[in-house]
């Protein structure tokens, strides 16, 4: 690398990438690429993704060979609203996301529009992760003992609150009601309608009349989200091991669905009877919580591998990572590498071998696939570098003097 | 969704019920609850470098032998092809988070710990300092009370803790007494002393933490600051510490660690001698490949290997406990002593000794450690990178005998072996990442 370092000094124009990511296999879900390219950054920007780009029209390269280019992963389930007081179940964004490749969080619903300006002012603005939210329909939030009470539920005040945030609340979100009536979900759809955005349901308690048939067929709109959608805690499969037929119903009305693996949501008797009926998520997301990041969730690679294992194809895993969460978000800036977009890029490593893969109740499945990032752009800058590949050797390094600062 | 339909069954059931009857039968009968078979055991307290079969009980160690019969074990879990160690043990992190204080180790520097313990080995941290007497208590209630990983700390000599420059220089607030009270009142958490990141010419704080490691009898850990030459590192070592004192980012080179000429500076030698103790804390900018390399080379290796996790070094070239300790594998270092410097090492430094040891009694804190190999590399804290075929990753965490981090599932059984509609496949005897099953009450032991 110094020897093109070096090259680069000696060519006549001065470089016009800052960065070049050399012959890695592109992964674009959106622009339809998928074989070797090189990708020129500049300015925190895709410059440039090409068969061949000269190393001497950079001022760094870093040799991806043998690895995956693919846009900065999205995870749009996690939970990163760390309250000001103790308690809480949420994890820090930045703590779990570069290691695994994820650029962009979506907050599921951890503030309502009582406490998203704390949410706002102490976590989003002070992370270097870019982090979105759904809010939540109650107005106090998640896990704060107001999530059964339907007067938290303001649908205007919570559209007010989106759009006072633009471009920062993504949705809204309906999670953990008992019931028994809808009014969690249809204030949600309410602030969706408001606004024109989507809402993400985590459905909560059914029963005889609050079901996944009347969800999924009437109640949401096309474009909005079925998170947890192989927990099986909703009759997403039924007993006869068939998967209920709504979900492919809800579907055909363009109803989305979302991994959200958490602790509780993602088990193998339920994934593998769906991918026998060929039942695929839409988007793959983690609900990282702090009772689900030491369990058989871990981070966004381990849900993808899991994915690659039941039988979806690395591209396909990778759209569902990137350029389907940043649709169903409508952020199409996001997850591509088109000309010109913010240059957030995960670079992925397809290990071989016998790896193990836990469901949220402990049970293991087999596999010899195993995703590891290896690196991570945020806006073009280096953010996570798992083995040292944009550094050089030690022995040649230009170490300076550097004495003690605070 | 409880009912079974046998119509319905991808896979025979009866073999895994006459298997789960018989294991509830059973349970009376089997005096460990979990048996980790055929790791190659690392205890250094003990001498063990051996393959070793290791048994659990009520959360403590019970039993490690050449063979230990698997039927007396309620759990037995096959660790062969892995390394089986005492549980790690980080002297030097940064866990006070939740404040919300910006630029503030007492704040957003700080991660809550369990995030970035138990994935990576580690069961036992030590808060190097960010809380002093005046908050040590809400950093208590905040995170060491609600943490599931061990923590335990150094109390800032500063009373108002690691909240930036303006509190970390005001000598005026640098006071041993109240220091040594809080630290005596809190015995079972505050194992000593931090003195930190001082710019002036004073030995004050470093006197005043002595004096408060001196009354409350627990070692004083220093990262010496601005390198001054009023107050030198060679005299701070040989003279004003005491034998197991610690001295922290031994190989930053920030301090005159290595002469111009490339030589470790002799007196980190005489203080060795001395029994001062040199601690890696590795962090955003306390490790040099130019100054580690040589130093290791020259025969000064650590004492204990720790991270000086904080939210500036976790995703640069610190990454974790099992990404330092390959380090210095990376360098030469064999894989016993670098677990000595992870387990035994650290807890004799902070009087910890029924920590990091693997005795019959002590408390089950094990990891499971896989030694890959292939090609690996590392970086320090400029940028610099050394290659390594040899990288460490963690398997399996137990935590006072119970799972608390298993990354392939070699503790969990296979799917297909489950009952249709499992939702619970863990035991609170060996488990707890997942929800305990309900259990027939008349199996307790």
């Amino acid at each position: 690398m110094a020897l093109l370092v070096l090259a680069g000094a000696l060519h006549a124009q001065p470089p016009q990438y800052d960065l070049l990511l050399k012959g890695g296999h592109v992964i674009d879900p959106k622009n339809g690429i998928d074989r070797i390219m090189d990708v020129g950054i500049s300015g925190g920007k895709i410059a440039k993704v090409a068969q061949s780009i000269d190393s001497r029209d950079a001022k760094q390269t870093i040799s991806m060979s043998g690895l995956y280019v693919t846009p900065g992963l999205i995870d749009i389930h996690a939970h990163v609203y760390l309250w000001k007081e103790p308690g809480g179940e949420a994890a820090q964004a930045d703590a779990h996301s570069f290691r695994s490749g994820v650029t962009t969080m979506v907050d599921a619903g951890s503030s309502g529009w009582r406490t998203f300006p704390d949410f706002r002012a102490r976590i989003i603005d002070r992370s270097k992760t870019r982090i979105l939210a759904f809010l939540n329909i109650v107005g106090a939030g998640m896990g704060t003992g107001k999530e059964d009470d339907p007067a938290e539920m303001d649908a205007r005040a919570a559209a007010k609150t989106a759009g006072e945030n633009p471009g920062v609340i993504v949705g809204f979100k309906s999670a953990h009601y008992a019931g028994p009536g809808w009014e969690s979900v249809d204030g949600a759809v309410k602030a969706g309608e408001l606004t024109g955005l989507p809402v993400m349901v985590d459905f909560g308690r059914v029963n005889a009349a609050r079901n996944l048939n009347a969800l999924l067929l009437d109640k949401l709109r096309p474009g909005d989200i079925y998170t947890h959608c192989f927990s099986g805690h909703r009759e997403e499969l039924l007993d006869s091991g068939r998967l209920n037929p709504a979900m492919e119903a809800g579907r055909k009305r363009g109803i989305i669905f979302d991994i959200g693996h958490g602790a509780g949501s993602f088990y193998w008797y339920v994934a593998v009877p769906a991918y026998a009926e060929h039942f695929y998520p839409d988007s793959i997301s983690t609900d990282l919580h702090i009772n689900s990041m030491n369990a058989g969730m871990k981070d966004m690679n381990n849900i993808m591998s899991k994915l690659l294992n039941l039988g979806s194809s690395l591209q396909d895993v990778i759209r569902m990572s990137t350029w389907n969460p940043a649709k169903e978000i409508k952020r199409p800036l996001l997850g591509n590498l088109d000309a010109g977009a913010e240059a957030d890029i995960a670079v992925l490593r397809v290990d071989r071998g016998n790896f193990g893969f836990v469901d949220s109740a402990g049970a293991r499945k087999s596999g010899n696939q195993s995703i590891v990032c290896e690196m991570t752009l945020r806006a073009g800058k280096v953010v996570w570098d798992l083995n040292g590949r944009a550094s050089q050797d030690w022995k040649t390094f230009p170490y300076q003097k550097q004495s003690w600062k605070k | 969704m409880e009912k079974m339909n046998q119509k319905t069954l991808h896979r025979p059931l009866w073999p895994t019920l006459i298997l789960l009857s018989a294991s509830f039968a059973m349970a009376q009968t089997q005096p460990y609850d979990l048996l980790l078979q055929g790791g190659h055991v690392i205890d250094a307290k003990n001498k063990i470098d051996a393959v070793r079969d290791v048994a659990i009980r009520d959360g403590k160690i019970a039993a490690v032998a050449q063979h230990i019969d698997p039927a007396q074990a309620f759990k037995v879990v096959n660790a062969s092809g892995l390394y089986v160690t005492p549980g790690l043990i980080d002297i030097h992190v940064h866990v006070y988070a939740g404040t919300a204080e910006p630029r503030s180790y007492a704040g957003d520097n700080s991660l809550y710990p369990d995030g970035y313990t138990f994935r990576a080995g580690v069961t036992t941290v030590a808060d190097a300092g960010c809380a002093g007497w005046r908050n040590f208590e809400d950093f208590k209630q905040r995170v060491i009370d609600r943490a599931k990983t061990r923590v335990l700390a150094f109390i800032n000599i500063v009373g108002n803790g690691m909240r930036g420059a303006k509190y970390e220089n005001d000598l005026a607030d640098m006071e041993a007494k109240p220091t040594a009270d809080m630290a005596l009142r809190h015995k079972d958490t505050i194992i000593g002393v931090k003195t930190a990141h001082y710019a002036g010419p004073e030995w004050t704080p470093v006197e005043q933490a002595v004096e408060a490691g001196t009354i409350a009898n627990i070692p004083v850990m220093v990262d010496f600051g601005a390198n001054r030459k009023e107050r030198p590192m060679s005299e701070l070592v040989t003279k004003k510490l005491r034998p197991g004192d610690i001295y922290t980012h031994c190989y930053s080179g920030l301090r005159d660690e290595l002469d111009a000429s490339g030589h470790v500076n002799p007196t980190m030698f005489e203080a060795r001698k001395r029994g001062v103790i040199f601690d890696v804390g590795h962090g955003g900018g306390s490790f040099a490949w130019r100054i580690a390399v040589p130093a290791i080379q020259q025969g000064f290796l650590p004492d204990s290997i720790s991270t000086d996790l904080h939210t500036g070094s976790m995703n640069a070239g610190m990454k974790d406990m099992d990404n330092v300790m390959s380090k210095f594998l990376a360098m030469g270092v064999a894989l016993k002593d670098v677990v000595a410097d992870s387990t035994w090492n650290p807890a004799r430094e902070i009087h910890r000794e029924e920590l990091g040891n693997l005795s019959p009694g002590a408390v089950a804190d094990v990891t499971v450690l896989r030694l890959e190999r292939g090609s690996f590399g590392y970086t320090d804290m400029y940028g610099a990178r050394l290659k390594s075929d040899k990288k460490l990753t963690c398997e399996l965490t137990l935590r006072d005998g119970k799972v608390v981090w298993d990354l392939n599932g070699m503790t969990r059984p296979d799917w297909t072996t489950l009952p249709r509609d499992y939702r619970q496949t863990g035991d609170r005897r060996w488990d707890s990442v997942t929800p305990a099953p309900v259990r027939n009450p008349d199996a307790k032991r």
